[in-house]
């Protein structure tokens, strides 16, 4: 079941065109990969279906319904949730509080229910110590949270963007093993960006491929790594 | 949203009841300058309400200007009760702070702050020009005071307008409200990616603030008994809650109370001592306390928790 789609998405901004006519969809229980070179447009991408910026044209729907102009927070309602590539913890709240958030505002819990729900999932991220200030956390640890944050939105849909950025491979190795566990129990649709191939390769059963703002190739892993125009978007004009 | 100790809820207790017991033996004197106190209190703490989602506000003179002449406009011109006046301005504040907040709250850092000044200075401009209605340059005078001018009633009114800010802003505190206005401040993209309506919570931050502070406006006139603007709009009325909320430690309660206390009692002795000197010395506490301890007093007593 199709659970995100967009059709003919453009970001302008003033003269660069960051995403141009990109049109995908993503199936529930999906793991999808979203890569291209720096600057190809993945983090803009992201930033127009979580609603962060809005579009130029096109359009974007969520389980058949439009959503190309909802602000931000009512999409993360919805069930749109998302990391950030620049990580921003909360720094006035502490760990739970952080992961709290998502439950209170856009589940619409109490206080203590979100709580509860909270200290369930950093468990099974395998945080502990949840009153600690978010200055006293490991890079690791901060990247649990915010992924541990965008669980708490109870999301259909989640965009992981490079949050494996900065780990080692063992830490690496078993965020996915997290991730994949998580989205595979829920049901959950999920993107992620990342530059390590051996994190896509793993972790996803179809990617897609950015590059200067389009949609240049889509499929498994193994097929797209092997087309072409990919190879070329990746080492430039001379290969 | 840290849970409260029992010795603190204890000493808060033995406060209020100190607080409410205090025109049993204290003169004329001290409740005069107690009531001031407690003004500056109020507004102090309605101040950092606002703060707490990051927006800096220098319009509370206008607020509290507002209240004031809603307040003693009510009485003179509609013939309404001091008493309920003094909940009308509060009422007229936050249905002002509600409409001017659609139009100013999507501005951010110091265009949030000027606009706040700027409408300060307008509705000054605006009571001192309606010579008919507001009695202009010349202000107004009620017929007396509330509850006859009696010292104890006056203080115990005005504790009761600081009741109410303490109440809200610990409510602030402990609901909800501080985690929205805490992301605000920290991180809005990503507080509204967590399903923050930022929009709403500045709103409604804004508005309490502003309804608070128009209230003590209310309760500040009719306890003298007269209103001009230069009286109720003054510059002061900004000033010194930003520099006792600054040195107690903002982003709580207790911090703008503590500086309150401190600044106030400071101010009413430094008057004594040199007239108008008290106010080169809050000049040279704000510049100490954003130099070096930004967190403020509290801030330093509660050690690590950061204050940005």
């Amino acid at each position: 079941m199709t659970t995100l789609k967009t059709e003919g998405l453009t970001k302008r901004f003033q003269g660069l065109v960051a995403v141009n006519d990109v049109s995908f969809s993503m199936a529930a229980g999906e793991i999808l990969g979203i890569i291209g070179p720096n600057g190809a447009g993945k983090t803009t991408f992201i930033h127009l279906v979580s609603g962060i910026i809005l579009p130029t044209s096109g359009r974007v729907e969520f389980k058949g319904q439009d959503i190309t102009w909802m602000p931000a927070h009512r999409r993360a309602r919805l069930g749109i949730a998302r990391t950030y590539q620049l990580i921003h913890p909360l720094e006035n709240l502490n760990l739970i509080e952080n992961v709290m958030i998502g439950g209170v505002f856009a589940r619409g819990l109490s206080l203590s229910a979100a709580r509860r729900r909270s200290a369930e999932l950093c468990a099974a991220l395998g945080l502990e110590d949840l009153e600690r200030e978010t200055s006293r956390l490991t890079i690791l640890e901060v990247k649990k949270m915010e992924i541990a944050r965008a669980l708490a939105n109870e999301p259909e849909v989640l965009f992981l963007d490079e949050v494996m950025a900065g780990l080692n491979s063992d830490e690496t190795k078993h965020l996915i093993g997290v991730v994949k566990s998580i989205a595979k129990e829920r049901g959950m649709a999920v993107g992620v960006v990342e530059h390590v191939m051996g994190v896509i390769r793993e972790l996803t059963q179809r990617v897609i491929v950015l590059e200067a703002g389009e949609l240049i190739a889509e499929g498994p892993y193994e097929q797209v790594s092997k087309n072409p125009r990919v190879i070329e978007a990746y080492l430039g004009g001379a290969a | 949203m840290k849970k409260a100790s029992l010795p603190g809820i204890l000493a808060a207790f033995v406060i209020a009841a100190l607080a409410v017991a205090l025109p049993s033996f204290a003169g004329a004197y001290p409740l005069q300058v107690a009531r001031n106190v407690i003004l500056y209190m109020a507004l102090a703490v309605s101040w950092d309400m606002l703060l707490r989602s990051g927006q800096i506000s220098f319009g509370i003179a206008g607020l509290f200007g507002f209240g004031a002449y809603a307040s003693v406009l009510a009485v003179l011109r509609g013939g309404m009760d001091p008493w309920l006046s003094i909940l009308f301005a509060a009422l007229l504040s936050g249905i002002l702070s509600f409409a001017i907040g659609l139009a100013i709250l999507r501005l951010r850092l110091m265009y949030f702050s000027i606009t706040t000044l700027a409408l300060a200075e307008i509705l000054r401009i605006i009571i001192h020009n309606l010579h008919d209605f507001s009695g202009g340059p010349e202000g107004v005078v009620l017929e007396g005071s509330i509850a006859g001018g009696n010292a104890s009633a006056l203080y115990l009114l005005s504790l009761a307008g600081l009741a109410v800010a303490i109440g809200t802003s610990l409510y602030f505190e402990k609901s909800k409200l501080h985690l929205a206005l805490t992301a605000i401040r920290n991180n809005e993209t990503s507080a509204r990616s967590s399903g923050v309506d930022i929009f709403r919570y500045l709103l409604i931050a804004f508005v309490a603030s502003s309804a608070i502070q128009g209230m003590m406006g209310g309760i500040y006139v009719q306890s003298y008994g007269f209103a001009t603007p230069e009286s109720v709009f003054d510059a002061n009325f900004t000033l010194l809650p930003l520099a006792m909320a600054l040195l107690g430690g903002i982003h709580s309660t207790i911090g703008p109370m503590l500086g309150a206390i401190l600044l106030g009692l400071a101010a009413e002795w430094l008057k004594l001592q040199i007239p108008y000197g008290h106010l080169v010395v809050y000049g040279i506490i704000i510049i100490i306390v954003i130099l070096f301890m930004p967190k403020g007093l509290y801030g330093l007593a509660r050690g690590g928790r950061k204050s940005s």
